[in-house]
Formats: structure tokens, sequence, C-alpha cells
């Protein structure tokens, strides 16, 4: 079964259509890509996954469940994790607090009342909540930042954070979006890495918007291709790659016309 | 005789002389909101700030009322506008909203402790500039020719600005920047000289306000700047405070629902109150009625507090001993101050409110949350208790707590209105449910039984200041214990998250909604505690005692103490607690008091986020290092007590 399947969206914003009756399905393992040039609808299309925007048309289905209608901390509860091509990290609050919020968020059932009155159980369960995200600040390499405020961070690490916190949920379906963008190559190479591993050893599935053509071609076996919220072409890195109408798109954001090179945020 | 068409006329045509008033007013701070990012909570309190240097030059010196007029219109008030925008506002602007709003609320409790000091806190009647003479109207009624003047006036200001906008090359700056502030200062418009020059206007216009009206309400130091508030601002929300048509057309309609309520529904008590809550009935409807998008910019404002302080806080290790060593030191007043009485009694006054400055905390320091209106979940809880009571004769323990917990619903309730209500809205909103509460409900006798109040006596046995004072620290103590065990854990670990960021917080599964309506909900709770044991030391409740403007006050002494920790609310409290103790005798301080902490408020803010209490700990730690660095003075660098930095 699918991961995640979102049938035939639309979102229309006033006059614009930012994505018409577009389609696309995730396999319940690997790396899906969805690229496009910049506007094309894909930022919105994730919203709509997610929960935060609802669709004209359209349906939404996570692990073959229709959650069309379902809130995004519900679909949150289902397995659906993001991170956001704006960062939105907890600013305020310290690089081991973002991870922890997470972890409890998805790992904690510590009652409210248990909570605020302070009872055994409620440290247990921060111990508990607490060693999931140590082992993801270890795996990450994140420790040295362990008490440095979130807002603090240079983007990479930010970057880094924004993804860690997500996996802290345990997600089955992890939506990243622009995760390389701020990044040098350098960087970049880290979180493909990164991403290889998280995909391997974790089993979740992975789509990925990207505006760095090397990563996606690199580490997708399948690829959406979205343009003025219309999908233009879907298939293997080679084909996509070949595909007129890709090209096409990309005509006017690149010199050389072709999603080779990084096509700009 | 005059016939019903002939009244409806007259109702009308009053109610468009005193909407121009309001809708004067509220063009002048939509004007100064939109130049300057700036809503200016104060500005019912600038109106009746300059009435009253206006009263002075005219009553008071004997100048011609017209001069006066001109004089603080043209010159006192702009004057005053531009030094509130050189050395107030333009100074917090990069501040997140929720400093600019509780620096306003700090500018009302200034002025109004300048107008206490210099003018004391008794009302006067203004002369008027106009003649009195009737002038008669189609269908039998009649209408004076100062209210045929007063509009006049009143729609000449607003027409002139309007000139100003479209001839004037400053007009024309000036248009860019109320239209878009970012982008007029990208195509090199002096957005600081735009500012200025709103404030001023703005300024003049409010000046012009109280000038208009206080002919015909009184120059009322306490009434004034709250009638002119609450007018305006429901005057204002017509347009979303975006645009200045919209914000006068609403001031009309403000003016003519009013005038119509008090011609028809004069007979029943109810509908009279009604009028009052008119203007906030109007910000409820259009809050809630306002499109998505803009509801959830909260107007465009920001509300996350900056602070240089993470989330975590001081470790629990650190805390302990101060919380024991605080309530410890507590404990032994009532024995220390065996001989004075009167400070026993102020530092249970001081706990009391303690509890109620916890309640501000846990919901804007820890979640970042604002609300005005807090005074409405005190009237509540007092009066459900003191109806228990009193009515049902149920015992005064079990009808504190029922009372407090009456409040628990309408915190609820707010919270989730304020899952859909951001920033600037959300302030509005809450204000104006104090102000629906106290017109609808604490106005009413049968509620409140009026002035003199109604009994609520102190538990069985602790009739005594002493005993009574045990139960207050108890009561505190539980509270402080609640707020840090609040904060410490996975509870304030999510409202921080959601304060940062809504969306993450939904991205990962948290319900936000939930946690709003928990959040308010203990808050209101607490407030509503507090009130209860305040109520229960002076041994009454009054209609008055909830008056929304000590919602205000509030806010302003929780920032001044602290408003980002629980020992912040305690210093608060002790603040306001022991003030009048500490002064009580020196009649100049007891007139400064609001004076002072509209200033603690106001200037401190922009530069100590923090409050008091901040720096309390600042030279607490530093006084621990010292003494640590002097007993071993070769031991390398000292760990800082609850060091986080
Ligand atoms: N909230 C919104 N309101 C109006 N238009 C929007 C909104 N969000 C996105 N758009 C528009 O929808 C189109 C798609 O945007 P987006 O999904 O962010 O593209 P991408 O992520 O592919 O760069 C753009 O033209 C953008 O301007
Ligand atoms: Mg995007």
């Amino acid at each position: 079964m699918n991961a995640l399947e979102a049938r035939e969206i639309t979102v229309r914003f006033g006059g614009l259509v930012a994505v018409s009756d577009a389609t696309v399905e995730v396999p319940a393992t690997g790396f899906t890509g969805l690229i496009g040039p910049n506007g094309a609808g894909k930022t919105t299309l994730f919203n709509v996954v997610g929960g935060f925007l609802a669709p004209e048309r359209g349906r939404v289905l996570l692990g073959g469940r229709d959650v069309t209608r379902t809130a995004p901390a519900g679909r949150a509860k289902l397995g659906l994790g993001r991170t956001f091509q704006r960062l939105e990290l907890f600013g305020r609050m310290s690089v081991f607090d973002n991870l922890l919020v997470a972890a409890e968020a998805g790992a904690s059932r510590l009652g409210l009342a248990a909570d605020l009155l302070n009872l055994p159980v409620r440290r247990s369960e921060e111990r508990r909540c607490a060693r999931i995200a140590l082992d993801m600040l270890d795996s990450l390499d994140l420790g040295w930042a362990r008490d440095r405020r979130a807002s603090d961070l240079p983007v990479g690490t930010a970057r880094i954070l924004e993804l860690g916190r997500a996996l802290c949920r345990n997600p089955s379906m992890l939506l990243l979006d622009e995760p390389s963008s701020g990044l040098d190559s350098a960087e970049t190479e880290v979180l493909a890495g990164l991403l290889r591993r998280i995909n391997a050893e974790r089993g979740v599935s992975i789509l990925l918007v990207e505006h760095d053509m090397d990563l996606v071609m690199d580490v997708c076996r399948d690829i959406y291709v979205l343009d003025f919220g219309r999908m233009i072409a879907r298939g293997a890195p080679a084909q996509v790659k070949a595909d007129p109408a890709v090209r096409a798109a990309y005509l006017g954001e690149e010199d050389d016309a072709a999603p080779a090179a990084p096509a700009g945020s | 005789m005059t016939g019903p068409v002939g009244i409806l006329l007259r109702t009308i045509l009053l109610g468009v002389v005193t909407g121009s008033v309001y809708a004067l007013a509220s063009t002048g701070l939509v004007l100064t909101y939109k130049a300057s990012g700036v809503l200016n909570f104060g500005y019912g309190a600038v109106a009746m700030f300059t009435a009253f240097v206006h009263w002075q030059l005219a009553a008071g010196w004997g100048l011609p009322v017209w001069l006066s007029a001109m004089i603080v219109v043209l010159v006192v008030a702009p004057l005053l506008g531009l030094l509130l925008d050189t050395h107030l506002f333009s100074r917090i602007q990069s501040q997140p909203m929720v400093i600019a709003v509780i620096a306003t609320v700090g500018l009302t409790v200034l002025l109004q402790g300048i107008v206490f000091l210099v003018w004391g806190a008794e009302s006067h009647r203004v002369p008027s500039m106009f003649p009195r003479a009737a002038v008669p109207l189609p269908g039998g009624a009649a209408i004076g020719a100062d209210q045929v003047a007063i509009f006049v006036v009143a729609a000449g200001a607003a027409g002139l600005l309007a000139a100003m906008f479209r001839f004037t090359r400053l007009g024309v700056s000036f248009r860019a920047v109320v239209d878009n502030r970012p982008v007029a200062g990208l195509m090199g418009i002096d957005t600081g000289r735009v500012s200025g020059v709103a404030w001023a206007l703005g300024t003049s216009f409010a000046a012009l306000t109280g000038i208009l009206l206080t002919p015909e309400t009184l120059l009322d130091p306490n009434f004034l700047p709250f009638l002119v508030i609450s007018n305006v601002l429901g005057a204002a929300i017509v347009g979303y405070l975006r645009s200045l048509p919209l914000a006068y057309a609403g001031g009309l309609l403000v003016g003519i629902l009013q005038s119509i309520i008090i011609q028809y529904g004069r007979p029943q008590g109810f509908l009279v109150n009604l009028k009052d809550a008119v203007p906030f009935l109007i910000v409820v409807g259009a809050v809630l009625a306002a499109p998505k998008a803009l509801r959830l910019a909260g107007l465009g404002a920001s509300f996350v507090v900056r602070t240089r302080e993470v989330a975590g806080a001081a470790s629990p290790r650190a805390r302990a001993p101060v919380a024991t060593a605080v309530f410890g030191g507590l404990a032994l007043v009532p024995l220390l101050a065996a001989g004075s009485p009167s400070w026993v009694i102020s530092v249970t006054r001081g706990m009391v409110m303690g509890i109620v400055f916890l309640s501000l905390v846990i919901l804007t320091g820890y979640s970042g949350q604002i609300s005005l209106g807090h005074t409405a979940f005190m009237g509540i809880s007092a009066f459900t208790a003191a109806h228990l009571a009193a009515d049902l004769g149920v015992p005064v323990g079990i009808a504190a707590v029922a009372g407090a917990l009456a409040a628990v619903p309408a915190g609820a309730a707010i919270g989730a209105i304020a899952v859909r209500l951001h920033g600037l809205f959300l302030a509005l909103m809450t204000l104006g449910l104090a102000y629906v509460a106290q017109t609808m409900f604490f106005d009413n006798t049968s509620i409140s039984r009026g002035l003199s109040g109604f009994p609520l006596p102190r538990p069985p046995g602790t009739s005594g200041d002493r005993p009574f004072f045990y139960i207050v620290l108890l009561a505190l103590a539980a509270a402080a214990l609640l707020a840090s065990n609040l904060r410490t854990g996975r509870t304030g670990r999510v409202l921080a998250a959601m304060r940062d960021s809504e969306t993450a917080s939904r991205a990962l599964g948290i319900n936000v909604f939930k946690y709003k309506v928990v959040i308010f909900a203990l808050s209101a709770l607490m407030a509503g505690a507090g009130a209860i044991l305040a109520s229960m030391q002076t041994g009454t409740i009054g209609q008055r005692d909830f008056y929304p403007f000590l919602s205000l006050f509030l806010v302003t002494i929780a920032v001044v103490g602290g408003i980002f920790h629980v020992g912040g609310a305690i210093v608060s409290g002790m603040l306001f607690g022991l003030y009048p103790q500490v002064f009580g005798n020196v009649e100049i301080m007891g007139r400064l008091q609001y004076l002072l902490f509209g200033m603690g408020a106001t200037l401190a803010l922009a530069r100590n986020p923090e409050g008091l209490f901040g720096e309390l700990r600042r030279a607490g730690v530093a006084l621990l290092a010292a003494t640590a660095r002097r007993r071993r003075p070769r031991a390398g660098p000292v760990p800082v007590a609850g060091g986080r930095e």
C-alpha cells in the first residue's frame, strides 16, 4: 500500500490556481521527488497533504486512510511528519527542548493532571522521552548545540534540527520542503548522507521537494514534476531529465534550460 | 408637541453629533496605528489629559474658551504627540506587539497618574465653546446649536485631514506609508517623519475629542479615558483598523446606536447598560466575523515576547532553596510584624494579588497570549462565591472553591476563541469582554448589589488577620507550585512551542486547541481564586471592584514585577500590596502610584522585559558569585547558580 496518496488536488487562491488536478503517489519506502520551478505549487501541495490548507477538490490518503478532513495534528498522529521551507523552529527554546517536545508529542503517555501535579509518573515519562531526544542529538551530531537557543543556530544546523525534530515523532511518512535551501555544497553533501541513512535505518518514506537537482536525481527513484500547478511529468531521473515538457518548464529559470543544475529557490 | 418622527430624527441627529466626535477620534487612532504600527490603548487617556490642560487654561486661568482650545489642539497636543513618538513609541517599534500594547496601557496609567498628581481625582465641568440656542427640526423637535457646531468642527477636522492627504506632498508620502509601511520605507519615504506627524495629528484629534466631549460628559479622570477608548475601539474595528473612511463611519455607527438605545431603552435598565456595551459588542462581533487570514495574522502583529532567555529556565537545584527562603520568610512576617498589624494586612494583600499576577505569568509569560480582560474572570468568581454564600447559604469554603471554578468555563471559552484570534485581535477581544462583563453584569445591581457591595466572609476560624494570612500563604504557595510545575513540565514545553510556532506544533501532532483552552482556563481559575481571597480580605465585593481599568493596571504591574517568572508575580504582588503600606502616609506618593508604575512599565519595558525580578535575580547571582569567589580565591571560574547563560 502507498504511504501517501494525494489524488486530483486543486487549490485556488482567489483567481490564481496554485495546484490544478495534481496527483502524487508515494510508496511506503524510499525517496520520491517533487520538483518544479519556483511558484509551481509544491509548498501548496505540501500544505494540503499536511492539512494546513483545505483543497478545493481532491482527496488525501495516508496509509490508505482518507484524511482529507483531518486536522494537521491528527495527520501527525497517523505518522505524517514534515519540515518547512521557511524554518519553523521553536526559536526561544533550546535545541534539546525542541527535540524533547517532539518526542513527548509522540511518545509520552503523561496526562495533563499528572504533569501539573508533578506526580512520579511525570519523571519516568520525562526520562523516557529525554532518551529519545538525546539519541536523536547523538545521531545527528548535534550534541555540541544541546543547550543553544534554536534561533541562534546557523541555517545548516537549524535545518538538521528541524529534520531531527520531525524524526523524534517517529513518522512513517516524511515531507521535506527544500531541506538544502540556505546550505552550502559541503553541508548539502552531509544532508544527503543523513537523508539516506534515515531512510535506510528508520524505514521512513520521504517525499522530497528540492531545488538542488543533483541531490534529487541522486537519491530519488521516482520524480514528479509540477509546473504552474499541473503535474507535467513523472518518472525515473533520467526519464524526467530528458522530458521536453520538463525542459521547457525550466526554460527561463535556467541558462541551459534543463533541471541538471540547481534551479534557484 | 413633538411627534414620533421628530423624536426619531432628533435621536439620529444627536447620534450623528456624538458619533462624529467618536469618528474623529477613531480616525486619529487608526491614522497613528497605520503610520507607526502602534495601536494606542492610551488614546482615551491622551484625550483626558489634554482636556485637563484645556480646563486649566479656560476655567482655571480665564483664557477665552476658543483660544484655549486652539492652544491645546494646535500646540500642546501635537507637541505631546511628537514627544510620545520620539521618546517612547519609535523606540519600541521593532519590539513585538505585546510590548507595544502594554506600553500604551502603561501610558494610560502614566497620564492618569500625572492628572491625579496635578489636578486631583475630582471631575469637572468644562465650559463649551458654542452657544446653546435651540435649532428647530422638521417634525417639531429641536437640537442645540452647540450640537450643530460640534458636528461641524468634528467633520471639518476630518475633512481637513482628507484634504491634506489628497492635495499636499506630505499627504502623498502619508498615503504611501498608511497603505504599506515597509514598502514605503523601501521607496525611500522617511517613515520616521511620517510617523512623527501621525502621532502629532492623532494626538491633536484626541485633544479635540476631549474638548468637544467634556462639556457634555464630565471631565472625569477615571471615567473619560475609558469612555473614549471603548467607543473609539468599537468604531475603529469597523474597518479592521485599516481604513480611515470606515473608521469614520464606525464612529457614526457607534454614536447612532447609542443614541437610539438611550432614547428608546430608557425604561429598562438592562438596555441602558447595553449602551455602554455597544462598542464592545461591535468589537466582539467584528473580530469574530473577520476574514480568517486577517484573524490569524492578528492584524500583522507578532505576539511573541523576545527575551534573552531560553525557555528552559533556572535549574531546579537553584530554584528550590530560593523558593524555600521566600516562602519561609513570608511565613515569618506575622511573627516579626507582631506589633504592626497593618504590615500583616498589606503582605496578605500582596500575596493575594501575587496569585492574580501568577495567572498573568502563566498566560502571557509562558504561552505568549495576552488578556486585557482578567477582571471579568475575577468578577465572575467573586460574585459567584458571594451569591452562593449569601443567598444559598453554602459554606464559605465550598462557595470559594465553586466560585473559583466558575471562572473556568469563561476562561475556556476565551481560550477556544483565542485559537482563532491572534495578536491585537485577542487584546481587543479580551478588553471588550471585560467591558461587557462590567456593563452588563457587574453594573447590574441585582448581581452586584451596587457600590456598597455585598459581604463575603472569611472561612470559619480565619476571621483574624493572622490565620487568614496563613490561608493566603498556603494558597499562594500552591499556585506558585502549580505554575512552576506547569513551566518545567511537558505542558510548559508545549506552550512555549506553540508560542514560538503554532504551525510546527500542529505538524508535530500537538492539539493547539486543547492547550489554549487549558491555559486560559487555568489562568482564569487562578485569577478567580485570587479575586475571592481579595474580597474575603476586605469582607465585601462592590460593583466597581473589578472595573476593566484594573485589568490594564494589573498587566502593567505584572510587567514591572516580571511577567516571565513565578518570582516576578510575587514581586508584582508585593509592589501592589506594600506600596500603600510603605507610602501610605505620604500623600504625594499615593498620587504618584499610577505614574510610577506607568513609567516603570512603559520606559523600562523596552530595556528589560524581565522586569524587577530579572534585576533582582541578576543581583542575587552576582552576589553569590562574589561570595563564592571570596571563599575560594583560587578555585577558577565559579559555576553560576541557576546558570543558564
Ligand atoms: N497563501 C497564499 N495566498 C495566495 N497565493 C499563494 C499563497 N500561497 C502560495 N500562493 C501562490 O501559489 C503559487 C504556488 O506557490 P508555492 O506552493 O509556494 O510554490 P513553490 O513551493 O512550488 O515554489 C505561487 O504563485 C504563490 O504566489
Ligand atoms: Mg515552496
